[in-house]
């Protein structure tokens, strides 16, 4: 892009107040659907405007769109008043938007500065490191990051990363900054701090647009105005001074959402599931699970909380039969299963939620008969003489598609067109078809929205009230704190202690899974 | 793209039905003959003369055509060994190791008979011939379960060792037929000992009888991945082996069954090559071409999309060109390799043509405005 510097000054003395970004109209289809129809949208320097809206309701386009990876079909983004068109990604950073990707795109065995200059203009020829480096301490201290340059970037945690890709685009001049769902993966005190960086942020001159799916607190405690989007249209805008979290979740699903899920009483019966000092080792071939103890009853809920890469992994995969365990034993209803293979277990009852849904629950070239068939391929009664009785399958498909109310057309559609929560919908209907006497949930509502995430944690109380024993491993704090009946924070491979679920709060869970060991005497109940 | 008052567009395709395919295939053909037809133009003949007698000597003639099955037969096991494990999402490319390996089982059963410079044979028919296909099924089998070992225990790159293991089995022919092997012919010609009539396979028009094993194996693998639970498990390993994980199917006990089923299959090849086709009755000294011959499973199984049936129409298709290219290139005195550069055409524009599996082009009237792009 030759005139590039000469479009910059579009945004260039830009003041307080002043629209930075307006998108008038913006319609995308797709072949089958619309994914945003006539989308109205702007942003002023100095605020923090979110989009808010489920899986499906078209963010993700319209985020693309915003960021030049996709072209709208119809309608125009105006940039200080100019029309523009972003053909790439580069124009669109030319021109002083910068993104910072969930799912993060830096070098990890770099350093942070390293991946900071990284496809930056002065990154070209001869480097004069030091200068860089200056310049970057002065922004981290503008706005209060508190991150070592020279570190790698596999040594920092989640939310020291997205420091760094917020960092990458302020050094490359963004002055709107889109942030795709900041919040998620972070430790609560992480959050607290990317709060407050963001909101110092924005009272320089620049603009800020995070998109949400689910943490609606958020939305309310930093936001300026808020975007709500569903089926792909604009459902409402709200200054977000006017809004409480049950209104914006009705614009959002369309109907009222319950958001604490009620735990259940219910009696609990013989322990199904004992794990005495398992241990185990990780990929990256260190001791990742360091002899961890429980048990879990008939009708009882074990949550396991912790940021994500402290042996929560290694722990289900051990007891789901996807990884050797280095130490200990496995007992699922008296039988010890340390070394049984998947299908012995399964065949026990135990059941499984994977923590990576689309690489190990789902095949997506698959129909959704051959989907729901990994859960009973094995079984006799779906087989006979190594025949799979497809009509069977079929049947039993159907109706898991009706009680579950998963979106698909007909059960002979690939899976890979369903969105992520039909299809944690369906990995969760398949096995708990199955009755499981044991459910390991490994993530069950990660990336799920509003909706969707009620719908499963419902499902996980029903298993709960059937009398399976159900261990819940969970990043996200609040789910494992509302739904567990006891909680054990997990720090480093290790349980932190293990609390029930009336004494487990934010505050004492939240310090634990930091690393903080409890007092002595402090509720230690094993 | 604008033509006139049309608009062309690219869309991705979400479905492809079996008609769609097809269409796509025979357009893909037609495109191939059209394109080759320039050779025969710059060689001053006409194409459709030439394409005429390629055609009719390779499918209506009564010289052509059993030449034409015969080889249909060979590349319809060599393409179903290259399928089962390419639907397990593993490469085969030991096709020839493993038909060597069939072939020498086969002969090899007639030397511990004491067939080897003799023309009769104490043994019937019925049980020589049954003996002879099951010990070429074992011995690729055999070959096959190295790759497949290999793989599910170290994860060894199969391509490479199925590649590898091709060389050993041409030297280990070679070693076994020519001068002082001990399958050496008698008369020290650098081949095998002739088989006693008594092996010969049973044969109808001069087509060997393994037309209906090789269909059969086509058919039942269908069968097998549509139907069956071991199909199945084969399938969501191909797709996704951390998905079959999972589910309770290892990657051991997979790779180790589709490269043995796909060796044996493959040996089949080598026993029908050298032990059942009419007039060869003998490891030839041109062993190695058909070794060569056997690459084309690959692509054939690739132009399928690994579907058994589907392979049928392309293995007899390419066998009829090999047989009807191979005829004109001597008839109308053309250069030498012409026969190999038409199948070389029409495999690069089938595999090209794939491009519309996942595409289609679609037209429409050009009457937005402000769509410029």
């Amino acid at each position: 892009m030759g005139n590039s510097h000469m479009q910059k000054q579009l945004l260039e003395g830009i003041q307080r107040g002043d629209a930075v970004l307006e998108a008038r109209g913006i319609t995308k289809r797709f072949p089958g659907v619309v994914a945003n129809e006539g989308i109205d949208f702007d942003i002023r320097a100095g605020e923090i405007h979110a989009v808010l809206g489920e899986n499906g309701a078209g963010k993700t386009t319209l985020m693309n769109i915003l960021f030049g990876l996709l072209q709208p079909d119809e309608g125009e983004i105006r940039m200080g008043g100019q029309r523009v068109e972003f053909k790439s990604p580069l124009d669109a950073i030319d021109l002083g938007i910068g993104m910072v990707h969930q799912h993060r795109k830096l070098v990890s065995a770099h350093s942070v500065i390293e991946n900071i200059i990284l496809g930056h203009p002065r990154a070209r020829g001869i480097l004069n490191l030091k200068q860089i480096e200056e310049e970057l301490e002065e922004l981290c201290a503008r706005y209060g990051f508190n991150i070592d340059l020279h570190a790698k970037v596999w040594q920092l945690s989640e939310g020291e990363k997205q420091v760094v890709e917020i960092l990458k685009a302020l050094y490359r001049g963004a002055k709107l900054l889109i942030l795709d769902e900041p919040s998620s993966a972070l430790t609560p005190v992480e959050t607290k701090k990317l709060l407050a960086s963001i909101t110092a942020m924005a009272t320089d001159e620049l603009a800020i647009v995070p998109f949400i799916t689910h943490k609606l607190p958020i939305v309310l405690a930093i936001s300026d105005r808020v975007t709500v989007l569903r089926g792909g249209k604009v459902t409402a805008r709200f200054n977000t001074s006017h809004v409480t979290e049950k209104s914006l979740a009705r614009r959002m699903v369309g109907r009222d959402v319950i958001f604490r899920t009620e735990r259940a009483d219910v009696e609990q019966g013989a322990p199904i599931l004992e794990v005495e000092d398992l241990s185990a080792i990780s990929d990256k071939g260190v001791l990742a699970l360091k002899g961890v103890s429980f048990a879990i009853r008939e009708g009882e809920i074990f949550g396991i909380a912790g940021i994500s890469g402290n042996g929560q992994r290694e722990l289900a995969e051990a007891i789901a039969g996807l990884r050797t365990a280095a130490g200990g034993r496995v007992i699922l209803g008296g039988t010890e299963i340390t070394r049984a293979s998947v299908l012995e277990r399964w065949n026990l009852g135990m059941g499984c939620i994977p923590c990576e849904r689309l690489d190990m629950g789902i095949i997506g070239d698959f129909s959704l008969v051959d989907n729901v068939a990994m859960n009973y391929y094995f079984d006799e009664d779906f087989c006979e003489r190594g025949v799979l009785d497809y009509a069977k399958l079929r049947a039993l498909t159907e109706r898991i598609i009706s009680q579950f109310d998963i979106a698909a057309p007909s059960p002979d559609t690939k899976a890979k067109t369903l969105s992520g929560g039909n299809l944690q919908k369906l990995i969760l209907a398949r096995v708990l078809s199955r009755r499981p006497r044991l459910l390991v949930a490994s993530l069950p509502t990660q990336g799920l929205d509003i909706g969707a995430t009620e719908f499963v944690r419902n499902k996980l109380m029903e298993a709960k009230k059937d009398k399976a024993g159900i261990l819940l491993i969970s990043e996200d704090l609040d789910e494992v704190l509302s739904l567990s009946d006891r909680v054990a924070p997990i720090y480093e491979g290790e349980f932190m202690s293990i609390l029930p679920g009336e004494k487990a709060n934010r505050e004492v869970v939240g310090a634990m899974m930091a690393g903080l060991r409890p007092e002595d005497g402090h509720n230690e109940d094993r | 793209m604008r033509i006139g008052r049309y608009r062309l567009r690219l869309e991705k395709r979400l479905t492809l039905t079996g008609v769609e395919a097809t269409l796509i295939s025979i357009l893909a053909i037609v495109f191939a003959l059209a394109l080759f037809s320039l050779i025969f133009v710059l060689a001053g003949i006409s194409p459709l003369v030439a394409y005429r007698e390629i055609f009719s000597y390779a499918f209506a003639s009564p010289y052509g055509l059993p030449l034409t099955l015969n080889r249909f037969i060979f590349l319809l096991f060599c393409t179903s060994a290259f399928i089962i494990p390419f639907r397990a999402g593993l490469w085969n490319i030991g096709m020839t190791g493993q038909l060597f390996f069939g072939a020498l089982g086969a002969f090899g059963v007639l030397l511990a008979f004491g067939a080897k410079g003799s023309r009769s044979l104490d043994l019937p028919t019925g049980l020589v011939i049954p003996l002879m296909i099951g010990a070429a099924a074992v011995a690729g089998g055999m070959l096959g379960a190295i790759a497949g070992l290999l793989k599910g225990r170290m994860n060894t790159n199969e391509i490479v060792v199925t590649m590898l293991l091709n060389f050993i089995a041409y030297w280990l022919v070679a070693h076994m037929i020519k001068e002082g092997g001990p399958f050496m012919n008698p008369g020290g010609r650098g081949e095998s000992f002739e088989l006693p009539p008594s092996a010969y396979a049973p044969s109808i028009m001069g087509v060997s009888f393994t037309i209906f094993l090789a269909l059969g194996v086509a058919v039942l693998l269908y069968f097998l991945f549509a139907r069956t639970r071991l199909g199945y498990q084969i399938k969501a390993h191909g797709q996704s082996p951390a998905a079959a994980q999972y589910a309770g199917i290892g990657t051991v006990r997979i790779s180790l069954l589709v490269f043995v089923l796909g060796g044996a299959i493959a040996g089949l090849a080598g026993y029908h090559y050298f032990a059942a086709v009419p007039g060869v009755y003998k490891i030839s000294r041109n062993y190695g071409y058909f070794g060569d011959l056997a690459f084309y499973g690959i692509i054939s199984g690739l132009i399928s999309l690994g579907n058994p049936l589907a392979a049928i129409p392309v293995a007899l298709l390419f066998g009829g060109l090999s047989i009807g290219g191979r005829l004109v290139q001597g008839k109308m005195q053309l250069g030498f390799g012409m026969d190999y550069a038409l199948l070389g055409v029409l495999m690069i524009t089938l595999v090209a043509f794939q491009f519309f599996y996942r595409h289609r082009i679609v037209w429409a009237k050009a009457r937005e405005r402000g769509r410029k792009r």
